[in-house]
């Protein structure tokens, strides 16, 4: 049978300020009811702001990711979705008549781009309410019903994240995504899962859907058009409630806002900053530079992030597997363990280039390179660009400067672990590891692990061979 | 000295105000010291603000920080506001002196006042008589010398209504000059604030302040002429609507008439006109209102006003608010609103009724390309009885013939007093084109240079 999956998505915009109002955005690490005023918390008399500017740009990109037709030079207006729920303060959400219609992404059609505001959140089981989210800029989009499974609907969503992240038009919060999805297998009734907030969890009330769907059509009983919700704990779908009964929202245009009017200045202006889409980017990277395709993936995670794998490939001698590698591995580590945009790091290309330079070259050692890197991320902001060379001189970090100094460590260390060299020698590899850490201690790291190793071996087989010629 | 008058004033209020009822609240000890301040910087040789030392009464649906706003309901008995309305802040920063909070039909929803969820406001010329609405206390409040100038809010003559009823005078300005930011929400594409006063040199002073563009309410816009007087010396060319004069109070209708000849004989122009579609603002006019309505009262769902006790579920809770703590006529509006906006009849009744409020809106601004002004009486009756006209919903609506046209077109439309009947001095309508509220003004000053003659 085949499956029909369309999905509705909610996108939570990247801004500095709310839909309506000057409202910070940052909700998830905030006292509840801190970030609002009367207006997103719906008070008595309050009105509405202008749209927040970017707000609209940032929907007007994801219209131009989506390879949509803008609503050009015609009143666009945001109309009054009534209901009555406990995170909605005014008792209706505020949401836009689409602002573009007709796209794509890949081989799935978009029916509609449109913008509202987020309710707040509300916790059924403690009854507490936090408008914090309330106002919040979201795009929703809606797909047309292309997609033939639960894995190519996750797929999809996948895909349009990587794209919203890329283009930084999506914000930060846990919850920036959330789903509705509506599944039919052919022939039968409609039925929508509400309010999903994880890809797999959409794949799991799918699949869900599907077995029992199925398992009633095997019994004889009807599907009818309903709305259920997913439970995440059970992994089942639950009613909500039948169509007959679904609610009537009575969409009337709000009078409280003036509506908005795409022109093609405000279309060009914000849109000039999409032009190569990600995938398009990966492929490049792969072909031009010669990656694995799987790097050139991760490099094109941010744009930023690739920006800085381009302008190094560029340097003479630097061969760019070898510099990807080195980003996907260490330096992506040091972002992700910060969940830091590269945009928000303070990372400079010039820096990272001599850093990757440094160690490329084995004037530090992996570990050095770390230890530097952390060191940018971690201190404090500067305007300046911050010299590499003189943070590893500072910091007795460069391998050359304190070679002799190495050796003599190897060599008291060999004479203070008399049994571990003893364990060694009667072949027990793992031994000569515990001297190692010992000297990477004392080193704080300055040393290269690989050469220490080395160092010691040749040093325990000298004195040694030595040992033999005294007897 | 202000603190004398503002005594003097608190005197008059605790005298006469308990009978009358004009006020919800009286911030007596706010009023004093912000009037002690005002001396004091007198006696330093400084200049005070446009409204230096006015005494203002404000309608209890706009907000004043840290002050109860009740809009009349008892939903929001113990609602205060956490805010206060961009009006208020220009008055406050131009040395208006506050006095107090006055009465009104619940949420605006009224045309005499008697429907306020509190108390009844009985018009100061004759306490027998309800003193129109729902800006009833505002009026009275001015009329009764509680205070110089009050600030109403009119969505379908709710401020020139009650002026014409207490024989003071008031100007709903257009729609757009003055910001709505911190008013309780009628039906939002028709609500305007403005001012009553005795005179119409208050009133002009009074928008001087509060009109210009406010961020927080995008509707406001900036129209940098509207200030300018274009008539000057010219004569004024007047229509008259004879839609107007239908169903008139004979007497009403006599000194009409008394008027249009003393303005022929100053040398005005007056012609009469016609504007069919007239004859359905009523209908479009409360359709509208309804639909707007209903919306706006959607966040009353008991959860965050009105306490209304231990319930078991949403819907209860909802149900309940509703049916305790709104009286019969708001609980009218918001079904008839529910049901013209819903999804099987909005088609039929709120997208017909929108279609019809742009005709008549274009009928209504062909004839005031021709002419700067449109003349006629504000109100088609005398003030009634307190309690006449209770029984018939329909009744009191049709009480608002006159005033809901300039709604209806977002115009400005000003009530100016003239002649006496009995104790009553019944208001005049002059209406014009949108940001041409200075003609308004202007033929509102030559009716009440003509009126004290």
């Amino acid at each position: 049978m085949k499956t029909i999956i369309g999905l509705e998505i909610h996108v939570q915009l990247n801004t500095d300020s709310k839909l309506f109002c000057e409202c910070p955005v940052d909700y998830g690490h905030q006292e509840p009811n801190t970030n609002i005023c009367p207006i997103c918390a719906g008070q008595i008399g309050a009105k509405p702001q202008s749209i927040n500017k970017k707000a609209l740009e940032n929907g007007l990109r994801i219209a131009k990711i989506l390879v949509c037709k803008e609503v050009l030079n015609q009143d666009i207006y945001f109309q009054r979705k009534h209901y009555f729920y406990p995170d909605l303060p005014s008792g209706y959400q505020r949401t836009s008549k689409p602002i573009a219609t007709e796209g794509k992404l890949g081989n799935i059609g978009i029916w509609e781009v449109h913008l509202e505001e987020d309710p707040g959140r509300y916790e059924l089981r403690k009854g507490i309410v936090d408008y914090n989210r309330s106002g919040i800029p979201l795009a929703e989009i809606v797909t047309a019903p292309d997609l033939r499974s639960p894995l190519e609907a996750k797929e999809f969503l996948e895909r349009l994240e990587r794209y919203l992240r890329y283009f930084d038009l999506i914000s930060n919060e846990v919850g920036n995504m959330r789903v509705d999805a509506n599944i039919s297998l052919e022939g039968g009734k409609r039925v929508e899962i509400k309010n999903i907030n994880s890809f797999s969890n959409v794949e799991d009330a799918l699949n869900f859907e599907i077995k029992r769907q199925i398992t009633q059509i095997e019994q004889g009983i009807e599907i009818v058009q309903e709305t259920r919700h997913f439970d995440e704990n059970s992994g089942i779908t639950i009613r909500m409630r039948k169509k007959e009964t679904a609610d009537d929202y009575r969409y009337v245009p709000d009078p409280d806002i003036l509506p908005i009017v795409i022109d093609e200045r405000l279309l060009r202006e914000s849109q000039a900053t999409i032009e190569e889409l990600p995938d398009q980017r990966t492929q490049r990277l792969a072909e031009k530079y010669g990656i694995e395709s799987s790097d050139a993936r991760v490099m094109v995670i941010e744009r930023e992030f690739a920006d800085i794998f381009e302008e190094i490939s560029k340097t003479k001698q630097i061969q760019p597997q070898k510099l990807a590698n080195w980003m996907r591995g260490p330096l992506r580590k040091q972002l992700n363990y910060r969940s830091k945009k590269t945009s928000e790091s303070g990372l400079r290309i010039d820096e990272i280039r001599e850093l990757y330079e440094m160690f490329e070259k084995g004037e530090i050692s992996d570990s050095a390179a770390d230890q530097i890197l952390i060191s940018l991320l971690d201190g404090e902001s500067t305007t300046q660009t911050r010299k590499i060379r003189q943070i590893a001189e500072e910091r007795g970090l460069l391998k050359n400067a304190n070679k002799e100094e190495i050796r003599k460590i190897c060599e008291d260390a060999i004479r203070e672990n008399e049994k571990s060299v003893a364990d060694y020698k009667s072949g027990k590899e793992k031994a000569l590891f515990f001297i190692v850490g010992k000297i990477m201690q004392k080193t704080k790291g300055a040393a290269d692990a690989k050469e220490i190793e080395a160092l010691l071996k040749s040093k325990i087989t000298e004195k040694d061979n030595q040992e033999k010629i005294k007897k | 000295m202000f603190i004398e008058k503002i005594e003097k004033t608190l005197e008059r209020i605790r005298r006469d105000d308990p009978k009358i009822g004009a006020f919800i609240e009286v911030y007596e000890a706010e009023a004093k010291e912000r009037a002690k301040k005002l001396d004091e910087r007198l006696r330093a040789g400084r200049k005070l603000g446009k409204l230096g030392g006015k005494i203002f009464s404000i309608k209890n649906n706009i907000a004043i920080k840290g002050k109860k706003m009740t809009c009349g309901s008892k939903m929001l008995e113990q609602y205060v506001a956490p805010y206060s309305a961009t009006v208020v802040e220009r008055i406050e920063a131009e040395d208006g002196i506050i006095i107090g909070s006055t009465n009104l039909d619940e949420f605006a929803c009224g045309s005499d006042n008697t429907k306020s969820a509190f108390f009844k406001t009985l018009n100061p010329l004759d306490h027998e008589y309800v003193p129109g609405g729902s800006s009833g206390g505002s009026a009275a409040s001015v009329a009764a010398d509680f205070a110089e100038i009050s600030l109403g809010s009119d969505t379908g003559g709710s401020i020139r209504a009650p002026a014409s009823f207490c024989g003071v005078c008031s100007i709903k300005p257009t729609y757009g000059l003055v910001s709505r930011y911190g008013l309780g929400d009628l039906a939002m594409s028709f609500d305007q604030i403005g001012p009553i006063a005795k005179n119409t040199a208050d009133l002009q002073s009074t928008l001087g302040v509060i009109t210009g563009r406010d961020e927080k309410d995008q509707t406001t816009t900036v129209e940098k002429d509207w200030q300018k007087d274009e008539i000057g010396d010219k004569k004024i060319k007047i229509a008259v609507a004879e839609e107007f004069l239908e169903g008139l109070d004979p007497k009403i209708a006599d000194l009409f008439e008394e008027l249009r000849q003393k303005l022929t004989e100053a040398g005005h122009r007056i012609d009469k006109v016609s504007i069919p579609s007239l004859k359905y603002a009523i209908p479009i006019y409360y359709l509208a209102v309804f639909a707007e309505f209903s919306s706006a009262m959607q966040k009353y769902d008991g959860l965050r006003y009105g306490n209304v006790g231990e319930v078991e579920e949403l819907v209860e809770s909802v149900a309940k608010i509703r049916g305790e703590k709104f009286t019969s006529e708001v609980k009218r509006r918001i079904m008839l609103g529910t049901f013209i906006t819903t999804k099987e009849y909005q088609d039929a009744w709120y997208g017909k009724t929108l279609k019809a409020r742009a005709k008549l809106r274009s009928d209504i601004n062909s004839v005031l390309s021709l002419y700067d002004v449109l003349l006629g009486p504000t109100m088609s009756s005398l003030p009634w009885k307190i309690g006449q006209k209770n029984e018939n919903p329909l009744e009191m609506y049709l009480a608002d013939i006159l005033t809901v046209p300039a709604n209806l077109a977002g115009i400005p439309a000003g009530s100016v007093p003239y002649g006496k009947i009995g104790k009553f001095r019944p208001g005049f309508q002059i209406q014009a084109a949108r940001f041409k509220d200075q003609k308004v003004l202007k033929l509102m000053r030559t009716i009440e240079e003509l009126d004290s003659k």
